[in-house]
């Protein structure tokens, strides 16, 4: 036994965790400062070399990061919208209020077998998730959620929405051929005849936009709406907002338009043979999608994230916390302290009964919520793009809770009378309204 | 006010939004236990004894209670008679098969006469034109059954029951509580064994030998 080993052998689980964790911690402090001074400077050179194609990769992994905590949000939505509307209390069990139910839903198809049918056409049967889910979440990459806060601002922007969105039906096409199942085959084609039919209303109802605007960017869309509420394009365009929100209800699937996966009546349609992520996959795009149709109407109609009326109190946004220095380090130190006194002695103060360590935590508690709700004033105040962030979400979950609201109401309707309502009214509706929206800027000689 | 297109879409979505915002029907049951009525006893079940015995001894006075008629029994109980199983027909294999053929829309045989032994309704008939199909003459029914069968089949109770419009499990529990009817077949042989078991040279009158059958 050498040295080294019986050393070893009489430190305690502490004593080996800091020998093993210090020197490690140490050479990687020092890897660290090395990289900064030796590689840093090419790597930021190489990137501000290339700027646009860094801010793909970053718009990308960023857009990616951002689709799961908007698809259990809307699938938390809906569940409690749902079990309200029918006077349940939907789930409140696994969290408060049951938050996380929609996480644990997602926790739950990771646990189950990722099944392939005999015979089933594994590539594409593999595949089929993973288009369905692209298409949804590429999608995001032109939506303009805020001032300089979008992926990538295309001059095609809109004709992009619609042909990446319009990819959709492939992976859905793909899961119902590919899991040797006529009943998923069957299901694939309803809905890829159902989402055909309505991309061409949905498509034509936003001509009349790109005619008023003279552009398919959508930051410029956006722009163009700027002002108060009235400068929206629902004023301009009424006919077309509704046909674009039928069509774009039933482009995602969504009720009254959902029988490629009926819940009540049907299996689940092309996705019959799936199960475990795979499925997930299915019902993440179609949560991501639910978010995605509210935030393109936002953007076509609604104004996007310009404020629907000026701010009455128009505050200063000069408080620059730079400027402060090491002062500001300093207050980062002192101020929670003193804080969460402050807070603290009111209860410890009236209420002797109270163990101090409790009042202790009332205050920190206190403080924090305080402290957040500063600094998110203060973020509002300051950032242009916070406010434009904040009237965004605003519009467009409201729209996510109108679409759960249209789900909790309308019953589904026949796949005949959801292929008759696409081609015989609303194509032709579509096609007055880009007439009259034609005619009418002749007119008016723009 | 029909006419106009989209409005029935609009009530509909104030019916939900009211929905939304009204008080929930859910009861958290293990923090909240809901406010049940004293005599509410849950799920009916059938109890059997220490020797595994059916308790029940099908004297249909539940049947009698029940106020909407859903109990029914069939099959016979522990003396051999019926094997007693009782709820909704669908749950029972013998009326299963009746229940579909009732949903879809075909005509239904009644089972209850092919599964008990058959017998020849013209007595029977004769017998209810006699006594006017009146239920209050049941008893006077039930003993002219009697003489004309030697006993009561369980389709001559069940025609009786059509006929009079009497409930079955009443006409079961009036043939029950007398003595001298019964519902199998008199079996002298089997009463002087058992006269014989109980040590006796027991002789009586045509009635009394009849009460141990």
């Amino acid at each position: 036994m050498t040295v080294a080993a019986r050393s070893w052998d009489r430190l305690n689980l502490l004593g080996k965790a800091l020998v093993v964790v210090v020197p490690l911690l140490v050479v990687l402090t020092f890897g660290a400062i090395l990289a900064a001074i030796l590689v840093l400077p090419i790597v930021v050179n190489a990137a501000a070399a290339n700027l646009p194609i860094v801010r793909f990769f970053i718009a990308v992994t960023a857009i990616l990061l951002v689709t799961i905590p908007t698809a259990f949000i809307v699938g938390y939505l809906e569940l409690k919208v749902l079990a309200f509307m029918q006077t349940r209390i939907g789930p409140d069990r696994t969290s408060p209020f049951g938050t996380l139910q929609a996480v644990f839903h997602g926790f739950k198809m990771l646990i189950k077998e990722d099944f392939l049918p005999t015979r089933a056409d594994a590539v594409v049967f593999t595949w089929a998730p993973v288009v369905v889910f692209l298409a949804s979440i590429m999608t995001f990459l032109v939506v303009p959620f805020a001032p300089g806060l979008y992926g990538q601002d295309m001059n095609i922007g809109l004709l992009y929405v619609f042909a990446v969105g319009g990819l959709t039906v492939v992976g859905l096409l793909m899961g119902g051929w590919s899991s040797f199942n006529k009943y998923s085959l069957l299901g694939g084609l309803r809905s890829a005849a159902q989402m055909v039919s309505y991309e061409i209303p949905l498509t034509l109802s936003v001509v009349g936009l790109i005619l008023l605007a003279g552009s398919m960017s959508l930051v410029t869309l956006v722009e163009h709406q700027s002002g108060s509420f009235l400068d929206w394009y629902v004023w301009q365009q009424p006919l077309g907002a509704l046909i674009f929100a039928v069509a774009a209800t039933a482009e995602a699937n969504r009720a009254p338009f959902d029988l490629t996966e009926a819940d009540s009546e049907i299996v689940a349609g092309f996705a019959t043979e799936y199960s475990g992520m795979r499925f997930g996959f299915f019902y993440f795009a179609e949560y991501v999608n639910v978010f995605i149709i509210s935030a393109l109407f936002v953007t076509f109609f609604l104004g996007g994230w310009t404020a629907p009326f000026d701010w009455p109190w128009p505050l200063s946004g000069d408080i620059d916390p730079g400027q402060l220095g090491i002062g500001l380090l300093l207050a980062a130190l002192v101020i929670p302290l003193i804080g969460t006194l402050l807070f603290a002695a009111p209860f410890a103060v009236s209420r002797r009964r109270m163990p101090l360590w409790q009042a202790l935590l009332i205050g920190f508690a206190l403080f924090n919520v305080v402290a957040v709700a500063t600094i998110f004033l203060w973020a509002f105040v300051a950032f242009e793009w916070v406010v434009g962030l904040f009237w965004f979400m605003g519009k467009t979950y409201t729209l996510v809770f109108i679409f759960i609201w249209l789900r909790g109401t309308l019953p589904r309707v026949r796949i005949d009378q959801l292929m008759g309502f696409a081609w015989k009214w609303l194509l032709p509706v579509a096609l007055i309204n880009l007439f009259v929206t034609a005619a009418a800027l002749v007119v008016a000689g723009r | 006010m029909t006419m106009i297109p989209g409005l029935g879409i609009v009530k509909g979505m104030a019916l939900t939004l009211r929905r939304f915002f009204e008080p929930k029907a859910t009861i958290r049951y293990p923090e909240v236990v809901a406010d049940i009525p004293p005599r509410f006893r849950g799920r009916l079940q059938l109890l059997y004894d220490e020797y595994g015995n059916l308790k029940c001894e099908t004297c249909f006075q539940c049947a009698q209670a029940c106020p909407i008629e859903c109990i029914d029994m069939g099959g016979f109980d522990t003396k051999g008679r019926y094997h007693v199983h009782w709820g909704a027909a669908e749950t029972y294999g013998e009326r299963r098969e009746e229940s579909a053929l009732r949903r879809s829309g075909r005509p239904v045989p009644d089972e209850s006469y092919s599964h008990f032994a058959a017998i020849d309704t013209a007595a029977i008939d004769r017998i209810l034109e006699e006594h006017d199909h009146d239920p209050a003459r049941m008893l006077e029914i039930l003993e002219a059954t009697q003489d004309a069968y030697g006993y009561l089949p369980v389709a001559a109770m069940k025609r009786i029951s059509f006929a009079t419009g009497a409930w079955y499990a009443q006409i079961y529990g009036t043939a029950t509580s007398y003595d001298h009817l019964r519902f199998s077949e008199a079996n002298e042989a089997a009463a002087d064994d058992y006269v014989a078991a109980l040590g006796g040279s027991l002789t009586g009158t045509p009635a009394e030998r009849s009460r141990l059958h």
